[in-house]
């Protein structure tokens, strides 16, 4: 896995989602990049259930499952600032059994699906993100594949990423400062999809007149 | 078929009657088993049987060694076949009857023609054989009158020698000569003088790589020899790349680099010296490390000249986060500064160096 940046594309001004992410692939594709397929990205909230909370009144915390079309065969399990678990597939089934200590959060489930491009050595995923039936914002992963610490190519990065994103292009990840120079894992990913997620989760909903 | 045609050294009567020889020897063979086989006939007394059977077992013997005697005779009679062939044993395809849908001996022969420097004394020239101009439409009219040059013009070869002495001349601009022997020493020099830097002992290039290993500490570099003597060199630069080196005692052979988190083994775990990276910029570098290869050269000190390579290959250490010195930018066509200059070790793109 080399090292990858998740970010969040604004809607352009009077357009909608499905228009900018258009605008988006069009540049991409001027650039000389190549469509690779498509990718998915979703991410389902689970609370701690109350009767395990005893006395202490303390806030239940959230857990997040997430899945990724790039490893199809496994499941990541994340608390907001705690560890990454990476299990295999049937880790939801486990979910399940372990209904009596957390309780899927249903209505947050949140998702984002999109085009997959090739360029060089550059992987970009640019996905619409919904929640529920309404598409909520855009969110565009950059990955450069052959570096695998993560701090060495952030320049670079966002170098590419002015190419087509222009004015948009986003700072440093806050997973890149832990990192020093360890080796990028895809469980940095997740937690920046995570972060994404409740980001746009926070954000007001886009106005009916701007969604297709 | 007229006597000593097809081979002017086999007498061909003796031949036909060394034929008739083996017939006779096989049947008084097969007599004489049979006679064997069928054991004592029927007479009064045992004596007189066992007397009769060995007189008839006596006599197959004689015959068998008679004919024997007679077709050795005839043999030294035959002669060998004549040890004209043109290029030696595929002379022998000459052989095939199928003339027709294979004329492979011929177009050997116009082939080797064809390449041959010089016409007039090929040895081709002694094929004056008449019988294979039945064959017409296999060679090549006969009305070239010149030194028994049957085949190709001369104008062939002439331009084959004006192109190979143009290519001579612009492969020489660029000595890739790696080796101690000076071009044109001649030919009773060159076997005894025994490039003393290709035969040396393993121990020695172990400890010369130990010791560059030791140099610098963000590369490590490990040997294995599983090919026999040539060592293997898995060079792993930090966290940026591994190189492959393939050695020839203390020269370099060959390198491939790959990412640092492509595999470098086979399936059986030995390492991996043919495939390819995954990754153009390795890629990219693989093809900058074998120019490098070439351009770091010093027959005499072949361990100076390992030592200069590695220190090029640790610039690599900034692959990815050093900007290039001419444009300025990271990336041109996808790509980060690939180049290394041999001299200042300044990281360049590839299309912006000089």
């Amino acid at each position: 896995m080399g090292v990858t940046c998740v970010s969040q594309m604004p809607v352009a001004e009077g357009k909608s989602v499905q228009q900018t992410v258009e605008i988006l692939t069009r540049k991409l594709e001027l650039l000389g990049a190549e469509k690779q397929g498509t990718f998915c990205v979703d991410c389902e909230t689970y609370h701690t259930a109350a009767s395990t909370m005893g006395n202490q009144g303390q806030a239940g915390k959230l857990m997040y499952v997430m899945h990724n079309s790039e490893y199809p065969l496994s499941c990541f399990a994340l608390f907001e600032n705690g560890p990454c678990l990476i299990a295999d597939a049937n880790f939801d089934i486990l979910m399940v059994k372990l209904k009596g200590f957390f309780q899927n959060a249903k209505a947050n489930k949140i998702e984002s699906r999109g085009t997959r491009y090739q360029y060089c050595d550059f992987l970009v995923k640019v996905g619409t993100v919904t929640m529920g039936p309404s598409a909520r914002g855009i969110s565009v992963e950059v990955e450069y594949c052959p570096c695998v610490v993560a701090n060495d190519c952030w320049n670079l990065l966002m170098e590419f990423m002015q190419s087509f994103m222009g004015n948009h292009t986003p700072g440093i990840p806050s997973v890149f400062g832990n990192k020093h120079d360890s080796i990028y894992s895809p469980a940095d990913s997740m937690v920046q999809y995570m972060e994404l997620f409740n980001k746009i989760r926070k954000q007001q909903q886009v106005p009916v007149a701007g969604m297709r | 078929m007229a006597d000593g045609v097809l081979s002017p050294g086999v007498n061909l009567e003796a031949f036909s009657q060394a034929i008739a020889a083996i017939q006779a020897l096989r049947s008084s063979v097969t007599r004489a088993f049979d006679c064997l086989k069928d054991g004592m006939r029927h007479r009064e007394t045992l004596e007189g049987r066992e007397k009769s059977f060995v007189s008839a077992f006596q006599d197959s013997l004689h015959s068998v060694s008679r004919d024997l005697g007679e077709l050795e005779r005839l043999s030294n009679l035959v002669g060998k076949p004549s040890e004209n062939h043109p290029l030696h044993n595929s002379g022998l395809l000459s052989l095939d009857p199928v003339q027709d849908k294979t004329p492979l001996y011929s177009q050997l022969l116009q082939a080797y023609k064809w390449s041959n420097k010089d016409c007039g004394n090929s040895p081709l020239s002694t094929l004056e054989d008449p019988a294979w101009a039945d064959d017409s439409k296999v060679l090549p009219s006969r009305t070239q009158q010149n030194d028994h040059c049957y085949f190709a013009p001369a104008s062939n070869t002439l331009e084959l020698q004006y192109h190979a002495g143009l290519a001579s001349g612009l492969l020489n601009q660029q000595s890739l000569k790696r080796s101690a022997n000076q071009m044109g020493v001649s030919a009773k020099r060159r076997p005894k003088a025994q490039p003393t830097t290709l035969v040396l002992p393993p121990q020695y290039v172990d400890d010369v790589i130990n010791r560059i290993d030791r140099m610098f500490p963000e590369m490590s570099i490990q040997l294995s020899r599983p090919n026999g003597t040539s060592a293997m060199l898995l060079v792993t630069l930090g966290k940026v790349l591994k190189v492959i080196v393939v050695m020839r005692s203390l020269f370099i052979d060959r390198t491939i680099v790959k990412g640092y988190n492509e595999n470098v083994y086979t399936e059986d775990g030995k390492l991996d010296i043919w495939s390819k990276s995954n990754y153009q910029v390795f890629q990219k570098v693989t093809d900058h490390a074998t120019t490098a290869l070439l351009h770091y050269q010093l027959p005499q000190m072949p361990d100076v000249v390992v030592r200069s390579f590695m220190t090029w290959l640790r610039s690599y250490i900034k692959l990815f986060q050093a900007p290039c010195q001419r444009c300025g930018k990271f990336l041109q066509d996808g790509l980060p500064p690939t180049w290394r200059d041999f001299r200042t070790l300044e990281a360049f793109h590839d299309t912006c160096r000089q």
